[in-house]
């Protein structure tokens, strides 16, 4: 067997000893990271290469890590959701979503149905404006910095810059909104909000089919067909979740399947799955989410419910909430997959601050694939491989 | 079947599987505790093996926990040991997702046997909690730290580690 | 004035400055006016603070670029390192001393001047492999491989696609090649359109030769930082930047002259009618390079060797039989 084929046999071993590999190849060892331009934050592999293919990947995670779980046992239930907002700093809107449903459901607090409507709205155009994020820097990494790869992401950014608008307009901030408490919302919408969610969600919806339309050349199918396949039992036992999962052929959304906030409410929701599980793949189940989100989130945003916006007492001071010792988990669907939130409480003195939190990053499995999809691949499909997975480094490292 | 119906018809297969076969007391068809039921260190992979080919094929997370000895309220009590707790979730996949959840209880010095045979997703999660907590899993292929640098002395997320612990060359 | 502009030599070093300076400055321009170009295609606004429209863009980068520390790693190889910038710049500027403007505007009326201009750009390969291999850089190392394996390979569609002209016109001379078609109808158009093909292929190889997107995969931003020129820093990375543009302008051109008819026009002088073709191609290039995405190494190397070399290769006795055919009928 040659060299490369061995190395394109099903699922490659990634410990892999490279002394014993073939004594005839003349390898290279080259790190990709952890500073370098397609490695979305700081993110090392290490690669083995004979020629330009890759025969091993070892990926070393961690340049980024904050010790935010630590940080979390030191502060108080309703002060940990600006922190978690720093992790997935593409979709912050959802960090605080996971924690704090999981703090609600250790203690027990009612959140108004308001409220969990809003936050089911603030999850799907946060959703849009993440998959903008992606589909920018995707295309970015295949055309580089000077080329098409940066038309796209242009006017990706540009989308993105009036969901954010919509965003400070709601919370007063662009990007780490604090805006979700235990409870409920901290910021009710503003009046003629809805009118402008229509106006930008309108223009998005128009301009996706030009965006589709620029990236639907020979030369966009060529470097993503076939290029980085994960079959869906791979998936499944990696614990890829998302449009990941989805585009492994295995049709499995949180939303539906295990409804939370007010989704078991929207009957016709749509959940886009893929059976080739390679990059082509992950670019359309992303796509076809873009629009069943601006979809939604259009839907949604007519017929939010009057009444409160937050349940229980406002928070007056940092050590109000106490727990009873006590385990949850709670998942929720991300952009990126299920982010899960295990919280463990100690009850007692130490009722007021989580015990342990531990935050189930999907990116970090995400990038857990690597050293099974690497190997077989060239350096420049490792890229096009690597941008299609979407890792945000905040939230693997933590 | 609805998806709440799948729903519960997984939580009934969880509960009996458990209660049967790993020794969980109780009814067979009584509800769980709330915060999670203990299995038996001996049963940790047999139950992985056991719910994965019963359908829940998804690996979620695991998560270790540290435990520091508690001295007794009165100076004539005994003092609680020092100990570690692993959790570990999985889900099904499709309509009705059931997550289905344990926790294994060790002793000081006690490792977990890994579960990287049955999910290859187990690698990392397990490094990552051998590397901020410190409990040893047996038969792991490639137990290395993942977030903190390789000369990294202690575990940081273990409770009696300060979170000003100083560790050159970085403080 | 005249007179003295008979004698060769004074004639090839009078258009020989005034064409380094002349390339020269276009050349920095049209880095200027791709950025604006791309900023208003991506819609943002490109260069606006350094004088008016922000023309002064290129002095402003030239003297960021000159004041940059030179640095030069420890592993480098010296010697080699410092001369690859040089020759790159050196072999781009080397093509214009052929390039028909008008009939007495070219600083070297070569009899060879195809060959000339194929030897030339065969030869920027290697002042990018030197530079790379004498970086001593991982990045650039592969970098080098992929940029020789490309020029190689796209050398041979770019001379077989050149040989059609050179059937259809009789002449390996730029300048003589011209006026030919000024005679007889622009190659582009003339029968048997082999020259369209052929025009084609010779653009795309051009292309791949000045390293452009969809075809720069030697730089290829995203996997290898910078490709060949990582390790640069200040002016020597400014001259490999400028190469390229060089490179892309004098395609845009010797493409005018050699498919488009160069100088032959109505009414406006000769050189407006060159000049106009150029830009008209380089901004199409432009156009390409913000809108395409980047081709993979074997990819290339697909397209060379399984369509554009075979496509060129049947061009030839196509051209050659036709013109022989339409000697004889006493046409062309």
């Amino acid at each position: 067997m040659t060299a490369i084929a061995r190395a394109r046999a099903p699922r490659p071993d990634p410990f892999l000893d490279i002394d014993s590999y073939d004594p005839e190849a003349d390898l290279m060892v080259m790190n990709l990271g952890p500073q370098h331009p397609s490695t979305h934050g700081v993110f090392r592999v290490l690669l083995y290469l004979d020629g330009e293919i890759i025969i091993k990947a070892v990926p070393y995670p961690g340049y980024l890590h904050r010790g935010v779980e630590k940080l979390c046992e030191k502060l108080t239930y309703a002060q940990i959701t600006p922190i978690v907002d720093k992790n997935d700093y593409v979709a912050p809107m959802l960090n605080e979503q996971a924690v704090n449903m999981a703090f609600e459901k250790m203690l027990g607090v009612e959140v108004p149905p308001r409220a969990l409507h809003m936050r089911t709205l603030l999850a799907e155009i946060q959703r849009v404006a993440s998959h903008l994020l992606w589909l920018g820097t995707f295309a970015m990494d295949l055309g580089g910095a000077l080329g098409g790869g940066t038309s796209v992401f242009m006017y990706c950014f540009r989308e993105r810059e009036a969901i954010l608008d919509l965003f400070e307009k709601l919370t007063g901030c662009r990007f780490h909104y604090n805006t979700h408490t235990v409870g409920g919302q901290r910021h009710d919408i503003p009046a003629g909000w809805a009118a402008e969610v229509h106006r930008v969600l309108g223009a998005i919806s128009d301009r996706i089919d030009e965006y589709e339309a620029m990236l639907s050349h020979p030369i966009f199918l060529k470097r993503t067909k076939g290029v980085g396949v994960i079959d869906a039992q791979l998936a499944l036992e990696l614990g890829l979740t998302g449009p990941l999962l989805r585009a492994s052929g295995v049709d499995h959304d949180l939303r539906r399947d295990a409804p939370y906030h007010i989704y078991d409410q929207i009957k016709d929701l749509k959940v886009a799955v893929e059976s080739d599980g390679d990059c082509l793949a992950r670019y359309k189940v992303r796509v076809v989410e873009l629009r069943e989100s601006i979809r939604i989130s259009r839907l949604l945003v007519d017929n939010v419910p009057e009444g409160p916006i937050c349940g229980g007492r406002p928070i007056k001071q940092p050590g109000q909430f106490k727990a009873k010792a006590g385990q949850v988990y709670v998942g929720i669907e991300t952009p990126r997959g299920e982010l899960g939130t295990y919280l463990i409480a100690g009850g007692g003195k130490m009722g007021d601050t989580p015990y342990r939190l531990k935050i189930r990053p999907p990116s970090l499995h995400a990038l857990a694939v690597v050293p099974y999809v690497f190997p077989g691949h060239s350096v420049s499909d490792a890229v096009a491989i690597l941008g299609s997975l979407d890792p945000i480094m905040g939230e693997v490292d933590r | 079947m609805t998806p709440a119906e799948e729903n519960a018809a997984r939580e009934q297969a969880f509960r009996r599987l458990l209660r049967e076969r790993f020794g969980v007391e109780g009814e067979a068809d009584a509800p769980l505790p709330d915060d999670g039921v203990v299995v038996d260190r001996a049963h940790h992979v047999d139950l992985a093996k056991a719910l994965h080919k019963a359908g829940w094929q998804l690996y979620v997370t695991c998560a270790a926990t540290h435990f520091p000895a508690v001295p007794g309220k009165k100076p004539t009590d005994a003092t609680t040991p020092e100990c570690f707790e692993v959790a570990t979730v999985l889900r099904t996949v499709g309509p009705g997702s059931h997550t289905a959840r344990w926790r294994v209880k060790l002793a000081v010095g006690e490792s977990l046997p890994t579960l990287v045979p049955v999910f290859v997703g187990a690698d990392w999660q397990e490094r990552e909690q051998f590397d901020l907590v410190g409990v040893h899993f047996e038969g792991h292929p490639d137990l290395r730290r993942l977030m903190m640098p390789e000369d990294w002395e202690g575990h940081p997320l273990r409770r009696d580690y300060a979170i000003d612990t100083p560790h050159a060359p970085w403080r | 004035m005249s007179e003295l502009m008979l004698n060769p030599w004074i004639r090839a070093l009078f258009w020989g400055l005034v064409m380094i300076t002349g390339v020269m400055t276009v050349t920095a321009w049209s880095t200027w006016f791709e950025r604006k170009f791309a900023g208003r295609m991506q819609s943002r606004m490109g260069p606006t603070l350094v004088g008016p429209l922000g023309l002064l863009q290129p002095i402003a980068d030239a003297c960021k670029l000159l004041q940059k520390e030179d640095l030069v790693p420890d592993s480098a190889d010296r010697a080699l390192f410092n001369l690859a910038p040089v020759l790159t710049v050196g072999f781009a500027m080397g093509v214009a001393a052929v390039v028909p403007f008008t009939p007495t505007m070219l600083a070297a009326d070569l009899d060879v001047g195809v060959l000339w201009l194929l030897a030339l750009s065969g030869l920027m390969v290697f002042p990018t492999w030197m530079g790379s291999w004498a970086s001593n850089n991982k990045y650039s190392l592969i970098a080098a491989m992929r940029a020789v394996a490309q020029g190689i390979s796209y050398e041979v569609p770019m001379v077989l696609a050149i040989m059609v002209p050179v059937i259809m016109t009789g002449t390996l001379s730029l300048s003589d090649m011209v006026a030919d078609q000024q005679k007889n109808g622009w190659l582009i158009y003339r029968l048997p359109l082999t020259g369209l093909i052929a025009f084609v292929i010779f653009f795309l190889a051009s292309l791949a030769e000045a390293n452009r997107i969809p075809f720069d995969i030697p730089e290829a931003e995203s996997e290898l930082v910078a490709g060949p020129t990582t390790e640069y820093t200040g002016m020597k990375f400014g001259l490999f930047y400028m190469a390229e543009y060089i490179h892309t302008l004098l395609s845009s051109a010797i493409c005018a002259a050699v498919f488009f008819g160069g100088w032959d026009g109505p009414i406006a002088p000769g050189l407006h009618w060159m000049l106009l073709k150029s830009v008209i191609l380089f901004v199409f290039l432009t156009w390409v390079r913000w809108s395409f995405l980047r081709l993979r190494s074997d990819q290339l190397m697909n397209l060379c060797w399984k369509y554009a070399v075979p496509a060129t290769l049947a061009l030839i006795p196509v051209t050659a039989f036709y013109t022989v055919y339409a000697a004889g009928k006493g046409g062309v």
